[in-house]
């Protein structure tokens, strides 16, 4: 019934499969963020609104101006006409004369075939043909834009009411043009400073739009990083409160789950004790009796004792791990001398004759660190080497590549074993991750946790640990931890 | 007549299985499941070493500490379920003298009673009486005077004021007071010392807050002086 086509996702051994409620499509091009989402659109808006503005300003302003200039200039021409037409009726001989007692701009006069005007710019010549014939044989009155010597003037042509007579006048339409070109100037730089202004407020716009999300995703990484108790602000815009409060209470879920699972660990560990008390107690009991016991009893008691021991290093380690979890680990910090504290470590471990060799600057270097907890990580080592690393170990203290003043020292921990492959070295740390190597040895001791603790240790101290090939070249491991540290 | 320990467990097996671990030792135990039969055992008969679950239906064990403390300076062993929370020191601080975290080995158990009780004895030092100030000690009686009056000191606050005595003015570092007095190595917890010095200090000085004669010298330890 339920025929979809599964896509085949990678699932590594580590990472348990993720339900996402959305699988991001895939795109052709690179997905443009909200971020600049938000910003073109400011951007493209904003310049759009005002060019629009701009044009519609400049349109207005530019048919105010000039047809008020051209109603002005035609008026004042119909006058000198109306005055001329007078003038000519009674004095038709002196065209010169009447002309010039016109106090018009730039006249010009046609009249029975010749031309009279006041100045040489103005003649017959700048007339469009077109015009010409329009006022002077159809009788129509004209005007037209053009320019003479880049002087941009308005020809008005009036045919006069005497027969084959007309009157020209080129009023100069110059200022207006500038006024416009000023105009033009002003509302391009007005739409240039409002578009960069919209990308502004969009930037403004986009970062605070982006803000919730950038909460959001801080807030997400720290509850990654293990602060479970990480919240959203509570906010009162009704957009992003959904988002607010299902974080939050996705957050709450999760950490009470944690909290639970960590409480298990630990309540089962607790609960463990007691009856471990009894056992640990009763075999000792029956150890000093141990000669008294038939043989097969007397293997069967050595087994017994010796998985009561490992029963009991085991749960040590949960409830380590589960104060871990809880994040309930107190240090009880102290300033340590690191070779004195890593030979005194090993003296208790479990292989007490172990070399230790703590080169003449490490000897006087100090460590900060809860000495139990650091003697454990050191046990834990020694244990592990012992388990995996076939016979005897090399520990050392140095401070790595001489650093001068010291601000860190490496323990080291080298055995004859088989070495870590490079693909396990990270996951012998996990808990109870046994490595492929680990796992092939039968009757191993090592509980799973050891090197899960060291890790988890040396990290709380400010340090860290991984494993290498031994640095001499021959066979086996080489574990190295890695602390903060200062010359005494 | 053999050393008698008190064990204080509301586990019946636990405290059975450690009956019969200290058994061996050749030590006679009582044992009580509650904090009220152990005071009223303890009262009929007296213990060398009371061992004490912190964890007790009724009144717990940091009460059975000052109720026991409050009629003997017997040494106490405190069984706490954890060793960095604030039980250990509490535990002190209510009179304990040793602690240890379960699950412990039985051997473990017998080690610590066997360091105390080598404590409990008194020492035989060179002198018979040591002056320092209004302080007198003297160690041959197990008592310490101030002005003249008798300060009830607890066996092992004795012992650890007559180990920085013997050494009038010598600064001894918590690790050495560790190992003399309670027999631990480098690993010992140094709350034990700083918690019983804390005691101390409340029992030798007129003003605990500014001590006058158990003095802490920074980063170095402590030190008595007159």
């Amino acid at each position: 019934m339920a025929e979809k086509s599964v896509i085949s996702e990678p699932v590594s051994g580590k990472s348990p499969k993720v339900h996402r409620t959305q699988r991001p499509r895939p795109r052709l091009l690179k997905p443009i963020g909200l971020r600049s989402r938000i910003l073109i659109t400011f951007g493209l808006g904003s310049f759009a609104l005002s060019l629009f503005l701009a044009l519609a300003t400049y349109n207005f302003t530019r048919s105010n101006l000039v047809e008020d200039r051209e109603k002005n200039v035609i008026e004042q021409a119909y006058e000198n006409a109306a005055q001329l037409a007078i003038d000519l009726r009674s004095n038709p001989s002196n065209t010169q004369t009447v002309i010039e007692r016109l106090t018009a701009n730039r006249p010009l006069l046609y009249f029975r075939g010749t031309w009279t005007g006041d100045n040489a710019r103005f003649s017959s010549n700048v007339i469009d043909r077109d015009m010409l014939v329009a006022t002077i044989d159809n009788r129509e009155p004209r005007t037209m834009r053009i320019e003479v010597d880049k002087e941009l003037v308005l020809a008005i042509g009036i045919p006069l009411d005497s027969a084959d007579a007309a009157y020209f006048e080129f009023p100069s339409m110059q200022d207006v043009r500038s006024t416009l070109n000023s105009i033009n100037l002003a509302l391009t730089l007005a739409a240039i400073i409002t578009t960069l202004l919209g990308i502004f407020l969009g930037a403004i716009v986009a970062s605070r739009a982006v803000r919730p999300l950038t909460a959001a995703s801080q807030a997400a990484q720290a509850i990654a990083g293990g602060r479970l108790d990480t919240r959203l602000e509570e906010t009162d815009d009704p957009d992003l409160s959904a988002l607010t409060s299902s974080f939050n209470d996705m957050a709450a879920a999760l950490e009470l789950r944690v909290e639970r699972d960590t409480r298990f660990t630990s309540d089962v560990s607790h609960e463990l004790r007691s009856p471990l008390m009894t056992l640990a107690a009763s075999v000792e009991v029956m150890h000093a009796r141990r000669e008294e016991m038939p043989e097969r009893a007397q293997v069967a008691l050595d087994l017994l004792i010796a998985d009561v021991a490992r029963f009991q290093g085991l749960v040590e380690d949960l409830l380590e791990i589960s104060r871990f979890d809880a994040g309930a680990i107190r240090l009880n910090v102290e300033e340590l001398l690191v070779g004195e504290f890593v030979r005194q470590a090993v003296a208790i471990s479990s292989l007490p004759m172990t070399s230790v060799l703590v080169t003449s600057t490490a000897d006087q270097i100090i460590i900060r660190g809860d000495r139990r907890r650091l003697a454990r990580v050191i046990a834990n080592l020694v244990d592990n080497g012992r388990a995996y690393g076939g016979g005897e170990l090399e520990i050392s203290v140095f401070v790595p590549d001489d650093e001068d003043p010291p601000t860190q020292v490496w323990i080291t921990v080298e055995d004859h074993g088989l070495g870590v492959p490079l693909e396990e070295r990270d996951l012998i740390f996990e808990r109870f991750a046994r490595g492929v190597v680990a796992g092939r040895r039968s009757g191993s001791d090592g509980a799973g946790l050891g090197l899960s603790l060291v890790d988890e240790h040396v990290k709380l101290h400010r340090g860290r640990v991984w494993v290498e090939e031994r640095h001499d070249g021959s066979e086996g491991a080489c574990f190295i931890i890695e602390l903060p540290a200062e010359r005494v | 007549m053999g050393t008698r320990i008190l064990a204080v467990e509301d586990d019946e097996r636990i405290r059975a299985a450690v009956k019969l671990a200290l058994e061996d030792e050749g030590w006679t135990v009582d044992e009580a499941a509650s904090g009220e039969e152990a005071v009223i055992l303890f009262l009929r008969q007296p213990a060398d070493v009371v061992l004490i679950d912190i964890m007790l239906p009724g009144i717990d064990g940091f009460e059975l500490c000052r109720t026991i403390r409050r009629h003997s300076d017997v040494p106490i062993v405190m069984v706490t379920a954890r060793s960095d929370t604030h039980d250990v020191v509490a535990g002190l601080e209510a009179g304990a003298d040793d602690y240890l975290t379960k699950p412990f080995a039985p051997k473990e158990l017998s080690a610590r009673i066997r360091a105390l009780l080598r404590r409990a004895r008194p020492a035989h030092p060179a002198h018979p009486k040591l002056v320092f100030g209004d302080l007198e000690i003297i160690p041959d009686e197990g008592k310490v005077l101030r002005d003249g009056a008798e300060l009830g000191l607890t066996k092992t606050e004795f012992r650890l004021l007559c180990e920085l005595a013997q050494n009038p003015g010598r600064v001894f570092s918590r690790e050495q007071l560790l190992d003399d007095v309670w027999g631990y190595g480098y690993f010992g917890d140094g709350r034990l010392v700083d918690v019983h010095i804390r005691r101390l200090r409340t029992k030798v000085e007129k003003d605990p807050a500014n001590p006058r004669h158990v003095v802490t010298v920074r980063g170095l330890g402590y030190r008595l002086q007159a």
